[in-house]
């Protein structure tokens, strides 16, 4: 990389009430280079961006674009300089058209200052077709597309404003795998038209696959800069948590028992069908797939949700029948969902309300809250867990990422379940919590539950399962012991286009 | 249980979501006094034990429509059909009863099946709502109409008058003092109060009204509760109908028109939040007295009707600025 960087950024500080969110932090970005941002959650990378969009001043320390000094009182300011950002909430108006989301706010006017739709519409196919993205109709309303073809328009709009320099922030947290394979392609793209791309996200393996270049951050201080094809993942993850993680997966030695959950010809259309699995006590099943192959559907199922249309569950042998979520809970199964946000949690109230919300049927004293036992619930699940909070009463939306994740576990485990589902355990956890998180489940097999851990991170399924399952399109279409499974034929089974009966070899006893 | 063996726990009493329900209520309470303090200056009628007896009478009926309607709003929904179900449970009331119509059932029994009929009411809201999925504001618009034509059609225009006197002791009676229907509004108060503030059935409207989604995933029968809370409302209705009917000695098919309107202002005085998750019964309880207290004051100082009407109205949009102001500074702090 020998060109002059189109953006400098030197000395930059920003302190906010109570926290000094960066300090000192250099970055620069190359034209047509793709440059990887990482850092745990809150290790300042959010402020950074936002400090080059112009949403942020900094307190110290200069920006230059194309080696002139700028500052930027707003957003517009940055916009007309050429840099544009294409947040993970995607800011698009779902009642508008495609090109009028494109052009919004800076529409082309014919004469009398009336927005020019011809021109507006043709505009937009142009910029659509240098991405090469054909299969978007820019009559189209944006509310009735996929987040991945809202993405694009995103990708579009900056472009229908000149952006230079393009930042993305996680843009594949909600993508398919497909829409990531395109979005790869626009990226690299707009690469070799020049632009220059800022690329935030938590998947190392992406910053692999796309980035040139890639500078992490700490606590809000400037870590290093590096080749992405000097560096390893490990060194990535030393230089993001300042320690090397020595066991990311800590799975310890857990008493094999009985089968606790078994499920057979489990059957709720779409996406579950006809599924067989078996878990048994102290063992960790990990559930495989790709986005959208049935995991999270098959679990919902089991745990009432969604109930079963065919097929039966046993608990401990015995066949059950559950029809809601309410059931599943006092036949000891606990789920604890995919999105925390909107599933897990009930972000407004307090953490003590979160942790005893599932069993405070049981926490009652002639009818009434026993709040002192609440009380006492809340501060047990703090200590147990690790959850940092400065208050039993604090509302749980200010806690971080895997705090708030620690009290969705806490919440299902005061159930005292036998089957414990975990359905991406880890999603947007930093590393340092995830870490312990993963060494949680790991005890809590240890202390005998029986735990189905969905996944999308192969590393994980990997490190934890004491046998994987892997489905897709609604079946299980693999099975294999921690022994033989390995990256490959995981994902090899994952992605396979034709269904073979799944291989079921299972030894019971002590696993290491 | 040691509470000091647990530090984090000593810090209980600053949690910010108690300072704000406290600061709220307090500050409704402060606005309360000085609208009683102003409108006493302002006439000297006002301030006496009769009136302010009498205002209770008058207010009992919205609110008890107001009390599971503080209910409804938490979790999120609406019930815009309550004047309505006021008005066919007054009519049904009188039309069961009557001594030259086709039914001539006695008073007691013309009595239950009012009130079923109004519980009957709001569980078809109920069911509305969950299971075909309409959603609040529509379903209690459509039954509001709905009701309100039933309450027509039932009483042909004509009214019911001549009801036995001892009918008349809920609404024109006292007790120990105290007009018989405030004994009534201060029970349920108090019942609505401790469901809302002491039990899991509260506890879940509050989550219901935060996050319906999460709420089921905890194991909550939101489906179920709501169902109860809609119906429950329909039953409050139909409790109203009977002490207005006894108030006023007669029936007629547009008793309750605009109930709702009330019951939500005081509810949304009171501090609950029109989005849900927030709210309780005591807010309510001021709301309601505070509407009722200045509708009274300001007639007895010489205000017109319509001028009452404007300053309740800046009154609310006070009260809700405030509330906001109060909320975005806890939220930063």
């Amino acid at each position: 990389m020998n060109s002059i960087p189109i953006l400098e950024i030197e000395h930059i500080s920003k302190r906010f009430p109570g926290v000094q969110a960066l300090s000192d932090v250099q970055f620069q970005v190359h034209a047509g280079e793709v440059h990887a941002l990482l850092g745990e959650n809150g290790a300042g990378k959010s402020t950074l961006i936002k400090i080059i969009s112009g949403v942020h001043r900094p307190d110290e320390g200069t920006i230059r674009i194309d080696n002139r000094p700028v500052s930027f009182n707003n957003p517009r300011e940055a916009q007309a300089l050429g840099v544009a950002t294409i947040y993970q909430e995607l800011s698009l108006y779902p009642e508008l058209t495609v090109a009028e989301n494109i052009f919004m706010g800076h529409a082309p006017r014919g004469p009398l200052g009336i927005v020019d739709w011809r021109e507006m519409g043709r505009r937009s196919r142009e910029i659509l077709e240098s991405l090469e993205i054909t299969d978007l109709d820019v009559n189209r309303k944006v509310g009735g597309l996929s987040v991945g073809q809202r993405q694009r328009v995103e990708i579009a709009k900056a472009l229908s404003l000149n952006a230079r320099i393009l930042i993305m922030d996680e843009p594949t947290a909600a993508l398919t795998e497909a829409d990531v394979q395109r979005l790869f392609s626009i990226v690299r793209l707009l690469r070799e038209r020049g632009v220059g791309v800022i690329y935030i996200s938590h998947r190392l393996e992406e910053v692999f696959l796309l980035a040139d270049r890639v500078t992490v951050l700490r606590d809000g201080q400037y870590v290093g800069t590096a080749d992405v094809k000097d560096v390893t993942s490990d060194q990535l993850v030393s230089m993001m948590v300042g320690r090397t993680i020595e066991n990311m997966f800590p799975k310890l030695p857990a008493v094999i028992g009985d089968p606790v959950l078994e499920v057979r010809n489990l059957s709720r259309r779409p996406l579950c069908k006809s599924v067989n699995l078996t878990v048994r006590s102290g063992e960790i099943v990990g559930l495989a797939g790709l986005v959208g192959s049935g995991r999270s559907e098959l679990a919902q199922t089991i745990f009432g949700f969604t109930p079963a249309q065919e097929g039966e569950i046993l608990l401990n042998g015995q066949a059950v029948r559950i029809r809601n979520p309410g059931q599943a809970m006092r036949y000891g199964i606990a789920y604890v969902p995919e999105d925390r946000g909107t599933q897990g949690l009930i972000r407004e109230m307090r953490l003590r309300e979160n942790v005893s919300l599932a069993v405070l049927r049981t926490m009652t004293r002639s009818g009434f809250i026993d709040t002192a036992q609440e009380r006492r619930l809340a501060a047990e699940a703090i200590e147990q867990l690790g959850i940092r909070a400065y208050s039993i009463d604090q509302v749980v939306n200010k806690l971080s990422g895997g705090n708030q994740q620690k009290v969705v576990v806490s919440k299902w485990l005061a159930s005292k379940p036998k089957v414990l589902i975990m359905d991406e355990p880890t999603r947007g956890v930093d590393v340092g919590a995830k870490a312990e998180i993963h060494h949680l489940i790991s005890e809590l097999a240890q202390q005998g539950l029986a735990i189905l851990m969905i996944s999308s991170e192969l590393p994980e399924v990997l490190g934890m399962s004491d046998r994987i399952i892997v489905m897709r399109e609604g079946r299980v279409v693999a099975e294999f012991d921690r022994e033989e499974a390995n990256q490959k034929n995981v994902v090899t089974a994952m992605m396979r286009e034709t269904a073979e009966p799944a291989t079921a070899s299972t030894g019971q006893g002590v696993s290491v | 249980m040691a509470a000091s063996s647990h530090p984090i726990e000593e810090r209980q009493g600053s949690s910010p979501l108690t300072n704000i329900l406290l600061r709220q209520e307090v500050i409704l309470f402060l606005i309360l006094i000085l609208a009683v303090t102003l409108l006493a200056l302002s006439s000297d009628k006002f301030l006496t034990v009769s009136n302010i007896l009498n205002q209770g009478r008058l207010l009992t009926e919205i609110g008890l429509v107001a009390l599971p309607m503080t209910f409804i709003i938490i979790t999120g929904g609406i019930d815009l059909s309550v004047g309505s179900i006021l008005g066919v449970c007054a009519i049904v009331l009188g039309y069961m009863w009557n001594p030259s119509g086709p039914f001539q059932l006695p008073l007691e029994a013309a009595i239950i099946v009012s009130l079923a009929l109004g519980t009957l009411c709001g569980l078809v809201n109920g069911l509305i709502i969950v299971y075909i999925g309409v959603p609040p504001l529509i379903t209690t618009l459509a039954t509001l109409a709905l009701y309100r034509g039933l309450a027509e059609g039932i009483s042909q225009a004509r009214s019911v008058r001549g009801y036995p006197e001892w009918f008349f002791q809920l609404g024109q009676g006292e007790v120990l003092g105290v007009p018989t229907q405030l004994w009534v509004l201060v029970f349920f108060v108090i019942v609505t109060a401790i469901i809302l503030s002491r039990t899991v059935f509260g506890r879940s409207l509050y989550a219901i009204g935060n996050n319906e989604l999460g709420a089921r995933f905890s194991g909550i029968p939101t489906g179920l509760y709501k169902i109860i809370i809609y119906a429950f409302s329909g039953f409050m209705s139909g409790m109203a109908a009977w002490i207005f009917v006894s108030r006023v000695t007669t029936t007629r098919s547009d008793m309750g028109s605009g109930l709702e309107l009330d019951a939500i202002a005081a509810v949304v005085l009171g501090g609950t939040s029109i989005f849900g998750g927030t709210g309780s019964i005591v807010g309510t309880v001021i709301g309601f007295v505070l509407i009722q207290l200045l509708k009274n004051g300001l007639s007895l100082a010489g205000v017109t009707t319509d001028g009452t009407i404007v300053v309740i109205g800046t009154v609310l949009i006070l009260a809700i600025l405030i509330n906001n102001f109060i909320q975005r500074r806890t939220n930063a702090a």
